[in-house]
C-alpha cells in the first residue's frame, strides 16, 4: 500500500494512464481509504482545465491590424 | 481541438495560399492569428515579444508555405513554429528567474503521511460557467511566477495540448524531465487555486 507523499508523487503517471496495472491498483487502494488523497486527486484534476480558461487570450484588434500590415509588406509578390 | 470542416477550410485556403493567392493567406492567419498569439504571450508574459513572434511565425509560414506538404494541420504546423520561436527568446533572455525552489508542493511527514489535511475539494466549482474574475488574476499571476522551464512546459501540455514527444522535440529535454517539470508545476498552481478558494 501507497503512503500519501508516494501517491500524490504518482498522480500524473495515473492520470495520464501510464502506470502498471499493479501500480494503479495499489494507488486505488490507498486512494479509497483516504479522503484528503481523493480531495488532493480532484483538485489537481481540475487544475489544468481552470488554468486553460484563465489563460485565455485573443489578439487585440490593434496588433491583429499591425500583424496584417505586417504581413502585406513582407509578403508582397 | 479543430472540428473537420475547419481542417477542410483550412485545407482549402492552404492551397489556394500556395499558389500565390495572398488573401487566402491572410484568412489563414486570421483563423489562427489568437492561438498563435496566445501560446507566445503564455510562454514569453509579454505582449511585446507575443506580437514580435506572431509576426515570425507567420511570415516563416509564407516563406515555408510550398515545403508544406500538409500532413499535419496547418494550425498545429504555425502553432509549434510560434512555440519553438517563443522558447528561442526564453532562452536567450537575460533575466532573473523565480527559483525552483519557490514552487509550493504539498508537505509530508516521514512516514509520508499528510502534516495538514488539504483544505477544501474545489474541483466542482471548477465547472461552473463563468470563471471568478479574481481567479482567473490569481492563476495568471500564479503562472507567471513559475519558472521559464516549468512555465514552457505546463503551458504546452496543459494549455496547448502538445503531446510528451512533441515538447520532448521543441525543448531538447527528455520526456521524464518534462513530466517531473510538468507535476511540479501543477502541484504550484493547484496550491494557488487552493489559497484562493482557502480565501474567499
Amino acid at each position: 500500500m501507497f503512503t500519501c507523499k508516494e501517491s500524490i508523487d504518482l498522480l500524473l503517471d495515473y492520470l495520464d494512464g501510464t502506470m502498471s496495472d499493479e501500480q494503479a491498483r495499489h494507488l486505488e487502494e490507498h486512494l479509497t481509504a483516504c479522503p484528503p488523497c481523493i480531495d488532493f486527486l480532484r483538485t489537481y484534476r481540475a487544475t489544468p482545465g481552470l488554468c486553460r480558461r484563465a489563460l485565455q487570450k485573443q489578439m487585440p484588434e490593434e496588433l491583429s491590424q499591425r500583424l496584417k500590415e505586417f504581413l502585406r509588406q513582407k509578403c508582397k509578390p | 481541438m479543430a472540428d473537420q470542416a475547419d481542417l477542410d477550410a483550412d485545407r482549402e485556403l492552404l492551397t489556394q495560399a500556395q499558389t500565390g493567392d495572398l488573401s487566402a493567406f491572410e484568412a489563414l492567419v486570421e483563423r489562427h492569428r489568437d492561438k498563435v498569439y496566445g501560446v507566445a504571450l503564455r510562454m514569453t508574459r509579454s505582449e511585446a515579444d507575443a506580437a514580435e513572434i506572431a509576426q515570425e511565425t507567420f511570415l516563416s509560414a509564407f516563406q515555408h508555405l510550398s515545403e508544406f506538404r500538409g500532413e499535419a494541420a496547418f494550425g498545429s504546423w504555425v502553432h509549434r513554429i510560434a512555440a519553438n520561436h517563443a522558447l528561442m527568446r526564453l532562452r536567450h533572455r537575460n533575466v532573473v528567474e523565480a527559483a525552483e525552489e519557490e514552487l509550493t508542493e504539498p508537505e509530508f511527514n516521514e512516514r509520508g503521511n499528510w502534516i495538514e489535511y488539504p483544505s477544501n475539494d474545489w474541483s466542482r466549482r471548477a465547472d461552473e460557467k463563468a470563471l471568478d474574475t479574481e481567479l482567473g488574476t490569481a492563476i495568471r499571476l500564479a503562472t507567471n511566477r513559475l519558472p521559464d522551464r516549468y512555465r514552457e512546459v505546463f503551458v504546452l501540455k496543459d494549455i496547448e495540448g502538445l503531446s510528451y514527444e512533441q515538447i520532448s522535440e521543441i525543448t531538447g529535454d527528455s520526456i521524464a524531465a518534462i513530466k517531473s517539470r510538468l507535476h511540479r508545476a501543477r502541484l504550484d498552481l493547484r496550491n494557488a487555486i487552493d489559497e484562493f478558494y482557502g480565501e474567499k
